[in-house]
């Protein structure tokens, strides 16, 4: 279960304060797909990135779990992060140098030969296997955006965090990318996608509304 | 995935800024190779060079009158020969190519020539270095020009001073100088033909005073005088200040130039590692998202700077020898062949020293890498 409690963070930016997330409280149970809605600068942004645990709040707390993320050293953050967490990006984040199966197997740290298989058989599901020893640089938006899903999966988090995963993805793609985040929540996961867009609410448990840093609605 | 996996992937994926940064490591080593083997024959060399000007010191027993002796080149008083072997066997001393001679003006054949009976070169304990004059066999003489050319003497002649019978070794070319009215013999047999045994005039000596701050005249004097209260020292100031001056400037070049050539390649590389943490990132915060810690990002970083450090080690020694060994001799055509080889102990140097100097080069940019908030580079988008 995620407990946001009060949460509030505040950029200063020269010489102003700017209240990026104002007073958030939010709680998520293990299973929910959460869509967090809100046009840009509403702080969706910011909000997945104090859930990730990389961006410490201005004041309040993150649980997950009852543990307080913010209560723990940094390298024990890095730690929760790869064995609890899993991301999807909008601009995918892949790294150019690494061919797809590399670029999963990059979310598992030091190679085992266990990860070595399961990001096989996570690249297979996600339809990639003809793809599998291409780079970014050859690989449509669509397999880019599964071989990120790939990834998120690899470390078999109790999260994934998608800011704005079909933001770059035509809709055939987008639906794909959203079923595979479906799947994942009903093998028991937790997913909260950062969207402004109408495709992700479809499949979510529930929606929240941003606007200014502030819950508008949550239902 | 490994960290070296990805050190290794990373490299072949951005060839130009690898390659780059290798040529930087390369051309420090190189440098510095060459540099190394350059100075150590040029050094030599000078020391060579200088050294046929001439000893540079000359000690002369303590009531020889000093005037007379700048004068005419010859002492009026000997001293004993065994204060050649008190300075012989003294450590540590500032002073080497110890040379005890015993000089005399006589008329030979109506002639009024000098005859120098020559001790063999000595050098103290740990100082040993090839003889600077030539060494006389009991026995044989050298023959100086004007002399030779006045009485027809000819190499192999045997020729009578006082009861002593000499063999003709050598017949000198013209020097210009008081060479030319000499005849140079063993110590002893000067001894004998002066009849003065046992005795020397002169002890000549080459300074070790080159990269000494203060008055060396004073140093010499300090040290001989404790050794040989018998005797009073002379320098050529000439010579000693035209030999210092040289080996100096020589030094000098190449402690200006190396450091030099070094903190360019530093910045170079530094320049190369700051435009590659800027091209990644992303990917760092990326690492950083997933949950690399900062020593593992570091690694990414300093572990490019090793393999750039190995590989410019590796170009850098063959480049450096290479163009050690082709212009070497031409250059220092005296010492080239003696001192400018192969060394095998500059590549384990160099493959000590250029990753250290990689990975310090990019040590300032790793830790800008390292503190990038992943949250920040992720957000740009």
């Amino acid at each position: 279960m995620l407990v946001l409690d009060n949460l509030n963070k505040t950029y200063r930016t020269g010489g102003h304060a700017v209240k990026a997330i104002d007073g958030v409280s939010l709680r998520i149970d293990t299973g929910e797909f959460v869509a967090v809605c809100g046009p840009s600068g509403s702080g969706k942004t910011t909000l997945l990135m104090m859930i990730a645990a990389m961006l410490r709040p201005s004041e309040g707390t993150v649980q997950l779990d009852e543990k307080d993320v913010y209560g723990m050293t940094t390298p024990q953050r890095a730690r929760f992060r790869a064995q609890n967490i899993g991301f999807v990006f909008q601009m995918f984040h892949l790294i150019p140098y690494l061919n797809v199966l590399e670029n999963v197997l990059v979310a598992g740290g030091a190679i085992s030969e266990r990860d070595g298989v399961r990001a096989r058989e996570l690249v297979q599901r996600l339809g990639l296997q003809h793809r599998m020893h291409h780079r970014p640089g050859e690989l449509s938006a669509g397999e880019k955006q599964r071989t990120a899903m790939a990834r998120a999966l690899l470390n078999r988090p109790r999260l994934i965090l998608a800011d704005e995963p079909t933001g770059n993805l035509d809709p055939e793609n987008a639906q794909s990318v959203l079923t595979h985040l479906r799947d994942f929540q009903q093998d028991g996961g937790t997913v909260i996608v950062a969207t402004h867009g109408p495709a992700a609410k479809e499949f979510a448990t529930r929606t929240v509304s941003l606007r200014d840093g502030r819950v508008e609605q949550s239902s | 995935m490994s960290v070296m996996r990805m050190v290794l992937k990373e490299v072949w994926h951005r060839k130009v800024n690898f390659v780059l940064a290798v040529l930087a490591v390369t051309t420090a080593v190189a440098f510095s190779v060459a540099f190394f083997t350059a100075a150590k024959a040029s050094e030599r060399e000078t020391a060579r060079l200088m050294l046929s000007m001439g000893y540079n010191v000359h000690i002369i027993a303590k009531d020889a009158d000093a005037g007379g002796f700048l004068l005419s080149g010859i002492p009026d008083k000997t001293m004993p020969a065994d204060c050649l072997d008190k300075l012989a066997t003294q450590r540590s001393i500032a002073y080497n190519h110890l040379l005890a001679t015993l000089e005399g003006r006589m008329n030979w054949q109506g002639m009024d020539i000098v005859l120098t009976g020559i001790a063999p070169e000595v050098c103290p304990p740990g100082q040993k270095k090839p003889p600077m004059t030539f060494q006389v066999d009991p026995g044989a003489a050298y023959v100086g020009h004007r002399i030779a050319t006045a009485h027809g003497v000819k190499e192999g002649d045997i020729i009578r001073l006082a009861d002593r019978e000499l063999k003709v070794k050598k017949c000198l070319s013209e020097s210009g100088g008081p060479d030319d009215m000499r005849i140079q013999c063993s110590l002893a047999d000067a001894q004998g033909i002066l009849n003065q045994p046992g005795q020397i005039t002169v002890i000549k000596a080459v300074d070790c005073l080159c990269f000494e701050k203060g008055d060396p005249v004073a140093t010499l004097r300090k040290e001989i005088g404790a050794i040989l209260p018998e005797a009073q020292v002379l320098q050529v100031k000439a010579l000693a200040h035209a030999r210092a001056k040289q080996r100096q400037m020589i030094h000098n070049i190449f402690a200006v130039l190396l450091p030099f050539v070094i903190a360019a390649c530093g910045v170079w590389i530094a320049v190369l590692a700051i435009t590659n943490v800027r091209d990644r990132q992303q990917e760092i915060g990326l690492l950083r998202a997933l949950g690399y810690d900062t020593s593992r990002v570091m690694l990414l970083f300093l572990g490019k700077a090793v393999l750039v450090g190995l590989l410019g080690a590796m170009a850098g020694f063959l480049l450096g020898t290479g163009l050690g060994l082709r212009y070497g001799p031409g250059v220092f055509e005296i010492t080239a062949k003696t001192m400018i080889r192969w060394e095998p102990s500059l590549l384990a140097f160099a493959c000590v020293l250029a990753p250290l100097f990689a990975i310090l080069a990019s040590l300032v940019p790793t830790m800008v890498a390292v503190t990038y908030d992943p949250a920040a580079t992720l957000r740009e988008e």
